[in-house]
C-alpha cells in the first residue's frame, strides 16, 4: 500500500514536469497534425528523458526498482509511432540495464517492448480514426496497462532466479501497473488540454484574419491612395486589436490608426525598417525585446515594437503595411503571421486593381480605334452620292449631309457613356438613310422597335458596328436585294435586339466576330453580367441574325 | 464617239458618271451595269471600247471581273473607285487610268485624252489577270459560283455557253474562249472544252476524229485539230 502512495507521489512530480513540458517550445511540434523528422528527434530526447527520470524517481525494492519508466516509452510510441517508441524504450531500457540488479536485463527488454506496445497502438489508431485519438487518456491508460502487464511477464520469464522474480512481481505488479497507467492517462490529458488551447487560439486568429480579409476586400481595387489606406488601417486596427496600424507608400505615411496617431499621420518615412522593407522587398520585424522599435518622429512615442511588410504588385513595392505594439505589450507571434498574411492579401487586391485599370484602358483605346475606323469607302461614296443628286434634288442632298454630320458626331461621342436605345437608333438611322441613298432599291431596311423600349440604356456605340457589319456582309455578298431587319422587343426579364440580314454569308467568320463586335459583347458583359451580350445565329446563304440581349431593368 | 460601258453597284454613282461622260461629248454610252455578272454579259454582247469599272462590287469585284473576259474582246479599262487607290496604282501600268470618286470633269477629260491616244495608236488592252477561281453561272434565275475544277466539260450552242457540273447543266455568260484562256479546261472541239481530269476514255473514230467518254459516262466530240494535243495532255 505504501508502495502505491510513493509511486503516486513520484507520479505527481512527473505531472508537474509534464505540465511544464506542455508549456515549453518542445511541445510545439505536437500541436500540428503531423510530426516531421526533426520534431521526432526532439520528441525522442524529451520522452527518453521522461523515461530515464522515471527510473531515477523509482524506489529500490529488493535489488530491483519500482518505477514509472513505462510512461515515457509507451507515450512516445503512442504519439510518435513504433519507431519512436522502440527508440525511447531501448534508450531507457539500456540505461536501466546499466544500473544493474537481478532484473536489469529483463527490465531493459521490457521497456523496449513497452515502447513497441505504444507504437502498435499508434498504428492501430491511425488506421482507425487518425491522429485525434492518439491524445485520448483512456487509450493511454489501456496501452500502459497492457504494456506494464507485459513487463511483469517478461520479468517473470527472463529474471533469474525465478522465485526472487515472482516475489518481486507479487509486490510491485499492482502498484506499478496502476501508477503507470494513471500517470500516462493524466499526462496525455494534460497534453490534450494544452493542444486544444493552442488549436482554439489558432482558430480565433484564423477567424480574425478571415474577418479582416472580408471587410477589406475590394477597398484597394478603388486605388492605392490616402483615402483607401485610411479605411483599411481603421478596419485592421479595430479587428486585430494591435496597438497601431499604418499604411505607407514609398515616401510617406498614407494613413495611421491607433496609439501614436498624433505624431505619425502624414509624416515622411524615416524609420530604417520601412525604407529597408521597401528597398529590399523584405519583411522587417523589431520585436521590442532584442530589437526595439525606435520612433523617428518623437522620443516619447509609446510604440515599442513593429512589423513592417512590403506591399508588392508584380515586382514593384508600392508601399508598406506596419503593425505596432506599445512598449507595454508584447508583439504576439500570431499577429506577426496575421500581418504578413494581410500584406499578401492586400498585394493581391492591388494587383487586381491594376489589372482592371489596364483592362478598361485597353477596352477604351480599342473602342476609340474602332470608332476612328470610319470606312473611307463609306465616306467617299456618300459624298459621291450627294454630288450625284444635288442638282436634281437639292433638298434630299441637304438631308443626306445632315445625316452624315449626325453620323460623324455620334461616332465621336465618348465611348464610356451609356445611351438610350432611341439615341442609338438615331445614330443607326442616319447611317441607314445614307446607305439607302447609296444602294437605293438594292437595300431594304425594316425597323420594328417596341416604342416602350426607347428608354432602354445600353453602351453607346452598340448597334452601329453590328448594323454596319450586316450591311457589309449582307449587301456585299449577294447580287439581289439586301434586306436588313432591326427588331427590338421584351422577352421576359430581358430585352432582345435582333439585327438580321438575308445574306447568311461568311458564317464562320462572323461567328468569331470582328474586333468591333467582340468589343460590343465585352462591354455589355462588363456592364450587365455574363448572361447578357451578343449571340450569332447564321444559316449559310439564308440569314445571319445577331441578337443583343440586355436586362429589361436597364430602362431609364 | 467612244463606245463606253459603266459598271458600278451604286445607282447614283452610275448616274453621276453618266452625266460626266455626256458632258465630255466624247462617249456613246451603250449601257450601265450594277454588278460584274451583268458587266461580263454586256461586254460580250456589246463589245464596248472602254469600261468604267468600280472595284468594290457585290460578290465579284472589278479585278476578278476582268479575268472573266476573253482577250479578243477586252476593252480599255478605267477603274473608278472611292478609295482603293493603292490597289489600282499597282494595276496602273497595265490599265488605262483610274478615277477617284467623286470625279471632277477636268480629271475625266485627261482620261479621255489618254483614251484617244490609246485608240489612235491601236494599243490593244492586255491585262494580266489572276486565273479564274469561280465561274458565275445562272440556274433558275439565281447566280451560282462554280469552281473550274468541278466542271466536267463546257460547250456552246445557239443558246449560249453551258457547263456540265456533276450531272447538272448550267448556263454562263462567259465565253468559251475566256474559259479556255483563264481555266485549265482544254479545247477538244470548236464548240467544246473538257476537264482533262474527268476524261475517262478516248474512243477513236473514223477520219482521225474521236469521242471522249467522261467520268460520268457522257460522250463529247474531239475534232481532228485538237486530238493530237489532247492525246499529249492525257499522256498517250
Amino acid at each position: 500500500m505504501q508502495l502505491i502512495f510513493s509511486l503516486l507521489q513520484q507520479m505527481s512530480v512527473f505531472m508537474v514536469v509534464a505540465y511544464l513540458f506542455t508549456k515549453s517550445p518542445a511541445f510545439r511540434p505536437l500541436t500540428g497534425e503531423s510530426i516531421r523528422r526533426r520534431q521526432k528527434l526532439i520528441l525522442y530526447f524529451v520522452f527518453s528523458g521522461f523515461s530515464i527520470m522515471g527510473t531515477y524517481f523509482g524506489l529500490p525494492i529488493s535489488d530491483a526498482i519500482a518505477n514509472t519508466r513505462a510512461i515515457g516509452a509507451v507515450l512516445a510510441g503512442l504519439i510518435g509511432g513504433p519507431g519512436l517508441g522502440l527508440a525511447v524504450g531501448f534508450t531507457a531500457g539500456l540505461h536501466r540495464y546499466f544500473l544493474g540488479g537481478f532484473t536489469a536485463f529483463s527490465c531493459g527488454v521490457s521497456t523496449t517492448a513497452e515502447g513497441l506496445v505504444g507504437g502498435l497502438f499508434h498504428l492501430y489508431l491511425m488506421r482507425q480514426n487518425g491522429v485525434r485519438d492518439v491524445f485520448n487518456p483512456r487509450i493511454a491508460l489501456v496501452a500502459t496497462l497492457l504494456a506494464e502487464s507485459l513487463q511483469m511477464l517478461i520479468i517473470l520469464t527472463l529474471a533469474k532466479p525465478y522465485h526472487d522474480a515472482l516475489e518481486l512481481v507479487e509486490v510491485i505488479a499492482a502498484p506499478m501497473i496502476l501508477a503507470n497507467s494513471i500517470g500516462a492517462a493524466l499526462f496525455i490529458s494534460i497534453m490534450r488540454d494544452q493542444k486544444r488551447m493552442v488549436d482554439k487560439v489558432g482558430a480565433i486568429f484564423s477567424a480574425k484574419a478571415l474577418k479582416v480579409a472580408e471587410k477589406t476586400l475590394g477597398i484597394f481595387s478603388r486605388g492605392f491612395n490616402a483615402e483607401t489606406a485610411a479605411e483599411l488601417v481603421r478596419i485592421i486596427h479595430a479587428e486585430t486589436g494591435v496597438g497601431a496600424v499604418s499604411i505607407t507608400d514609398r515616401e510617406k505615411v498614407l494613413a495611421f490608426s491607433g496609439i501614436g496617431a498624433d505624431h505619425h499621420s502624414g509624416k515622411p518615412l524615416l524609420s530604417n525598417y520601412a525604407t529597408q522593407a521597401i528597398q529590399q522587398r523584405k519583411v522587417f520585424y523589431a520585436d521590442g525585446v532584442h530589437e526595439p522599435f525606435e520612433c523617428p518622429h518623437s522620443a516619447n512615442c509609446p510604440l515599442g515594437s513593429a512589423l513592417v511588410v512590403p506591399l508588392m504588385v508584380d515586382k514593384d513595392v508600392l508601399g508598406t503595411i506596419i503593425l505596432f505594439e506599445p512598449k507595454t505589450k508584447l508583439f504576439l507571434r500570431n499577429n506577426r503571421s496575421l500581418g504578413e498574411g494581410l500584406a499578401s492579401l492586400l498585394s493581391v487586391q492591388l494587383l487586381r486593381s491594376r489589372y482592371e485599370d489596364q483592362k478598361s484602358l485597353l477596352t477604351k483605346s480599342e473602342l476609340k480605334l474602332v470608332q476612328a475606323q470610319v470606312n473611307p469607302h463609306f465616306l467617299f461614296n456618300t459624298l459621291n452620292t450627294v454630288i450625284s443628286i444635288i442638282e436634281q434634288d437639292a433638298l434630299r442632298a441637304k438631308d443626306l449631309l445632315f445625316h452624315l454630320s449626325n453620323f460623324f458626331r455620334k461616332n465621336l461621342k465618348r465611348s464610356n457613356d451609356l445611351s438610350t436605345l432611341e439615341e442609338e437608333m438615331d445614330h443607326v438611322n442616319s447611317y441607314l438613310t445614307i446607305e439607302r441613298a447609296r444602294f437605293e432599291d438594292r437595300l431594304v431596311v425594316d425597323i420594328d422597335i417596341d416604342p416602350d423600349l426607347f428608354g432602354t440604356q445600353l453602351p453607346t456605340f452598340t448597334l452601329q458596328p453590328i448594323i454596319e457589319n450586316a450591311i457589309k456582309h449582307g449587301i456585299a455578298n449577294i447580287f439581289g436585294t439586301g434586306v436588313i431587319k432591326v427588331l427590338a422587343r421584351r422577352a421576359g426579364a430581358s430585352i432582345h435586339i435582333d439585327i438580321e440580314d438575308n445574306a447568311g454569308s461568311y458564317c464562320q467568320k462572323i461567328e468569331h466576330g470582328g474586333l468591333g463586335m467582340n468589343l460590343v459583347d465585352k462591354r455589355i458583359k462588363n456592364l450587365y453580367g455574363e448572361q447578357f451580350g451578343i449571340a450569332v445565329n447564321c444559316q449559310p446563304d439564308i440569314q445571319t441574325q445577331i441578337r443583343i440581349t440586355i436586362p429589361a431593368g436597364a430602362a431609364s | 464617239m467612244i463606245r463606253a460601258l459603266i459598271i458600278d453597284d451604286e445607282p447614283n454613282a452610275r448616274r453621276e458618271l453618266e452625266k460626266l461622260l455626256v458632258k465630255t461629248g466624247q462617249f456613246e454610252l451603250i449601257g450601265e451595269c450594277g454588278n460584274a455578272v451583268e458587266g461580263v454579259k454586256m461586254i460580250n454582247r456589246q463589245r464596248p471600247e472602254v469600261i468604267f469599272l468600280d472595284i468594290q462590287m457585290p460578290v465579284i469585284g472589278g479585278f476578278e471581273m476582268l479575268s472573266m473576259i476573253d482577250r479578243d474582246i477586252m476593252p480599255h479599262v478605267v477603274f473608278v473607285t472611292a478609295y482603293d487607290e493603292f490597289a489600282v496604282r499597282a494595276f496602273e501600268e497595265k490599265t488605262l487610268d483610274y478615277l477617284l470618286k467623286p470625279v471632277r470633269l477636268e480629271r475625266l477629260e485627261k482620261t479621255v485624252e489618254k483614251l484617244h491616244e490609246h485608240l489612235r495608236t491601236h494599243i490593244v488592252p492586255d491585262y494580266e489577270t489572276e486565273p479564274l477561281t469561280r465561274i458565275p453561272c445562272i440556274k433558275g434565275g439565281n447566280i451560282k459560283l462554280i469552281a473550274p475544277e468541278a466542271v466536267e466539260y463546257a460547250y456552246t450552242d445557239q443558246s449560249g455557253v453551258h457547263l456540265m457540273v456533276g450531272g447538272e447543266l448550267f448556263n454562263t455568260d462567259l465565253t468559251l474562249k475566256a474559259l479556255e484562256e483563264r481555266t485549265e479546261l482544254l479545247r477538244c472541239h470548236r464548240q467544246c472544252l473538257v476537264n482533262i481530269r474527268q476524261v475517262d476514255q478516248i474512243i477513236p473514230r473514223d477520219s482521225a476524229c474521236a469521242d471522249i467518254k467522261t467520268s460520268s459516262g457522257q460522250i463529247i466530240p474531239v475534232s481532228r485539230r485538237y486530238l493530237k494535243n489532247l492525246k499529249k495532255m492525257v499522256g498517250i
